[in-house]
């Protein structure tokens, strides 16, 4: 479970949020569609001093800067193998070895210790458990089948060791996750390493002319500003009575009933349609939103939504602060005349118009649903990739 | 500068093309973060840091190491919770592990960023009015983005754009510049120059002092010096370094005029009456 | 070693400096300088929207976007049961029941302390506790001084397409409250002929936490109206009644030309700087 951070609402406005946000179709407090995302300001290329840099700005003033920089180490070799020392990182993160096949079958894996990533927060400490656990669902995201670490060799006795500084400049009044995971997108998409001119084995060395420098994401060949396979992006989804909302306010997630964190990547097999180019078939270029990629999960965690640390409301009927006197009420208040409210309310009754920390967790389907929504080729997922990668890298 | 192959003394020109007294180009903004109550941007030659203001507002709980304040309830470590009659300046610092060439990662207690807090949080705590708010904190978040040389003095600087922003009321501008001086200690060379604004290289090989004044005066209200100097060459790179001061809060303050005069066109705020030509000083 | 900084005193000429940046107003021998931007300062009389931080034994501490937080005494509150009633330890026991963490008032200033801080009151029948409707901060985004003087604060407004009516309440502390409209005791009392006491019936519902029943169409102009105060604040104009109230009509405008018509509600970005520009009369 991860943390959330505490938003201060009255349990009357929790109430009105999360009735506001139960219509059909739901009404957001700012009027935004469910699947529309807030307008956000991005760049980069900020830093000329790293390999490659972002900058994103979402609306409600909150910022965050990525730095991402490369150096060369020399791989770590088995003693008894004279193949490269491989570590497959399956999902669920338990560490599996299996022996690496022999280096000229181009199947080799990186390591995930090729990557190194830490997140800074203003006001916590490095070692505050939210703030490793953010680190721990980024590069999780990026780790999760490997294919990212094995960008990263050079050759059999050298590969790159990435790192990714990740810099939130405003405090954190909402949950930062899903403008840190946009922001690294769309660092990495930006990343350069400089191009090699060693063959083989050798010692490495590099062209020193920045502009020959490939990215690390490469280009589709045809198309300048198509990316072959696109970095993993983790986006936070929640579901309050039904409806399925992206891009929860920090005011909606604190009536949600349930809020995920989801990272999705590209398909690499479609990736790979890609890039042999005279395989392509043109129309999947021309549908929706005009990528021919299948999407893939790459992770789900639940996030604790600050619904649940909120105080309940009280009802009028046990609001001992009401009714004293003979009501003549207005609409729809429940017309209490009692002179001394002696109903106690239960904690599991409903009342409406009284605001309820949601208890218990999510139902499958409703979890279900929300990773159908987010999947769907065309979908919100499909927008946020195609809008990052709209962004000018050069 | 190397010292080594020194080109110096042939064309006097500094290995980046300037002259002993030419400051790097300052690009300075400010409200660069909507959301918070004061903001600015600034980069000196690569040296570039953002710098964010919080407050006057309620103290938080006292907190633990990692960050330096000053003012208010004085002296010494945990003093029971702030009662004061001034306001505390807090200052906090993360130097992001990509700003130098090397990336190196930087834990919050490290030494030199917990001195460099200090050092500016008793600067600010001195110039700003902070018997106007008692009871109450300022916070000063400072990120370093990218280092190259003057960093301590770059800090300040962003500070004071960003408390102008934050409408906190201050004694006067506190601008600060770094200055050094051509020859080594050891060098006992009587024709040594005095330089403006080092980079990094430069303070890596020569004795260098920072070194922060108030507005438009002499009056110094912050000297950092930590490599050995001789002491003659002291109030030469002491003058130095005041006047590229004074060249810093000119600059700053065209950026603080510029801003208003935005916010006049744009209708956010009212002209002034009454005035002709009255500078705001 | 003295570790405490020393204030430095302003130097020894006859100019005269400002301590902030921001326009200068002269009028005779008095210059004033208004900073470009700042929290809200209290005055005497203000009416402020505040949220509540902290209870404490006789008093709360309430949040009003300045650099300290407000106060309001127990005693300064209208108890049900009527203003003549008297307080009671029980009260101060069950002081939550009357104002707890979180919960949204609209006070008046009564006074400052010395250092500065506003005590506050709610000792009318237009005071209290904030229910059926949404919260809005002016200061804390982007443009604009934050506080918002003018001369009406409060007004009722008719929604459209089917909506009923709307409360406004504009904080002079830059915080917003939108509402739907609830039947002042006047209004009421008018309506049924009752013969009950008058602060007794306000009294009654003051505190209660729970909401009415406000149906679809009234949430949506609701969102629309946060909508329009957004805008005008990312966009750098006022925010008073004549701006809200034609920026209002304004959004209905286009939402009527839009193509999803009165569920078109989102005043974002462009569609902001839109309707702004329209406001000017670009």
């Amino acid at each position: 479970m991860a943390s959330s951070q505490h938003v201060l609402l009255s349990p009357a406005e929790l109430s009105y949020l999360h009735s506001s946000l139960s219509l059909t179709p739901p009404i957001r407090p700012d009027g935004r569609s469910p699947t529309q995302y807030r307008p956000l300001s991005a760049e980069t290329g900020i830093l000329p001093g790293t390999n490659g840099s972002a900058r994103i700005c979402f609306a409600d003033g909150t910022e965050a800067i990525v730095g991402v920089k490369a150096e060369v180490e020399k791989t770590k070799r088995r003693w008894d193998d004279d193949a490269i020392y491989s570590e497959n990182q399956p999902t669920e993160g338990e560490g599996q070895q299996q022996p690496g096949r022999d280096g000229d079958n181009g199947e080799e894996s990186g390591s995930s210790e090729w990557v190194e990533l830490t997140v800074e927060i203003p006001g916590y400490r490095d070692d505050d458990s939210g703030t490793i656990f953010l680190g721990q669902m980024l590069s999780e995201a990026l780790l999760a089948d490997g294919g990212f670490v094995r960008k990263l060799r050079i050759n059999r006795r050298f590969h790159w060791r990435l790192y990714l500084d990740i810099l939130l400049i405003s405090p954190p009044l909402s949950y930062p996750l899903p403008l840190l995971s946009l922001t690294t997108h769309l660092a990495l998409l930006a990343t350069r390493l400089p191009k090699l001119k060693s063959e083989g084995d050798e010692d490495p060395f590099f062209d020193d002319d920045w502009a020959a420098a490939p990215y690390l994401y490469p280009r589709d060949p045809s198309n300048k500003q198509k990316v072959v396979e696109r970095p993993p992006v983790t986006l936070l989804v929640m579901a309050v009575g039904g409806n399925i909302i992206f891009d929860p306010s920090k005011e909606e997630l604190a009536v949600a009933d349930v809020a995920l964190a989801v990272s999705i990547g590209d398909d690499a097999s479609t990736a790979q349609q890609i890039q042999g180019g005279d395989k392509m078939d043109v129309d999947s270029f021309s549908h929706g939103s005009g990528s021919g990629r299948n999407l893939k999960l790459l992770s789900i965690r639940t996030v604790d939504p600050p619904s649940r640390l909120t105080p309940p409301g009280v009802a009028n009927a046990a609001n001992s602060a009401y009714g004293h006197a003979q009501v003549v009420s207005s609409a729809g208040a429940g017309g209490n005349s009692q002179k001394m409210p002696e109903a106690r309310q239960t904690e599991s009754e409903a009342v409406e118009g009284v605001w309820k920390p949601p208890r218990g967790g999510a139902k499958a389907i409703v979890m279900g649903a929300l990773v159908q929504k987010v999947l769907i080729r065309g979908g919100v997922a499909d927008e946020v990739l195609d809008a990052l990668e709209g962004v000018d890298t050069s | 500068m190397p010292l080594d192959t020194s080109t110096y003394g042939l064309a006097l020109l500094r290995v980046d093309g300037r002259r002993w007294n030419e400051l790097r180009r300052i690009y300075a903004q400010i409200r660069t973060q909507a959301a918070a109550d004061g903001s600015s941007y600034l980069e000196m030659g690569h040296t570039k840091v953002m710098c964010v203001v919080t407050g006057p507002s309620e103290p938080g709980p006292r907190r633990g190491a990692g960050i330096s304040s000053a003012g208010g309830a004085g002296g010494g470590g945990g003093g029971a919770g702030g009662q004061s009659k001034d306001a505390e300046v807090v200052v906090n610092i993360v130097i992001a592990g990509f700003s130098s060439v090397d990336r190196k990662r930087r834990g919050r207690s490290d030494k030199r960023t917990l001195e460099m807090q200090s050092t500016l949080a008793n600067t600010l705590a001195a110039t700003l009015h902070t018997h106007l708010f008692p009871h109450s904190q300022i916070t000063i978040s400072l990120h370093v983005l990218s280092q190259d040389g003057s960093l301590l003095a770059a800090l300040i600087n962003a500070a004071t754009l960003a408390c102008v922003d934050a409408g906190i009321p201050m004694t006067d501008y506190v601008t600060a510049c770094t200055a050094g001086s051509t020859s080594t200690y050891a060098a006992n060379d009587e024709g040594a120059d005095p330089l403006l604004d080092l980079n990094h290289q430069e303070e890596q090989e020569l004795p260098g002092l920072t070194v922060a004044t108030l507005g438009e005066s002499d009056r110094v209200v912050a000297l950092v010096c930590e490599s050995r100097v001789q002491i003659s060459r002291l109030e030469g790179m002491l003058a130095v370094g005041v006047d590229g001061c004074k060249q810093v809060r000119e600059i700053l303050d065209q950026v603080i005029k510029a801003q208003g005069q935005k916010m006049i066109l744009e209708g956010t705020v009212d002209k002034g009456t009454g005035l002709n030509d009255m500078d705001l000083d | 070693m003295d570790a405490r900084p020393r204030h430095l005193h302003p130097p020894h000429t006859t100019a005269i400096t400002s301590s902030l940046a921001g326009i200068t107003t002269r009028t005779n021998k008095l210059i004033s300088v208004r900073p470009l931007r700042a929290r809200y300062t209290p005055e005497v009389g203000d009416l402020v929207v505040g949220r509540i931080l902290e209870v404490q034994a006789k008093r709360w501490r309430v949040d009003v976007g300045s650099v300290q937080l407000a106060a309001l005494p127990l005693s300064a509150i209208n108890l049900p049961g009527g203003i003549l009633r008297k307080r009671t330890e029980t009260d101060e026991l069950q002081i939550r029941t009357f104002f707890a963490e979180g919960d949204l008032l609209v006070a008046e200033v009564q006074q400052l302390f010395g250092d500065g801080a506003a005590v506050l009151h709610t000792r009318s029948l237009k005071y209290g506790k904030l229910r059926n409707g949404v919260f809005v901060a002016v200061s804390g985004m982007g443009g604009g001084g934050g506080v918002v003087r003018s001369r009406r604060q409060v007004w009722t407004m008719e929604g459209a397409n089917n909506a009923g009516k709307m409360d406004v309440i504009l904080g002079v502390n830059g915080y917003v409250w939108i509402s739907k409209h609830v039947e002042t005791p006047k209004e009421v009392e008018q309506k049924h002929m009752g013969i009950t006491n008058l602060e007794e019936n306000v009294s009654a519902t003051v505190y209660s936490s729970q909401n009415d029943a406000i149906d679809g169409d009234t949430m949506r102009e609701i969102a629309r109206l946060r909508g329009v105060v957004t805008a005008l604040v990312e966009n750098g104009c006022r925010v008073d009644e004549d701006m809200v109230v034609r920026g209002y009509q304004e959004a209905v405008e286009m939402a009527m030309l839009s193509e999803s018509g009165q569920e078109d509600i989102y005043l974002g970005g462009e569609r902001g700087e839109q309707l702004a520009a329209a406001l000017r009369g670009n």
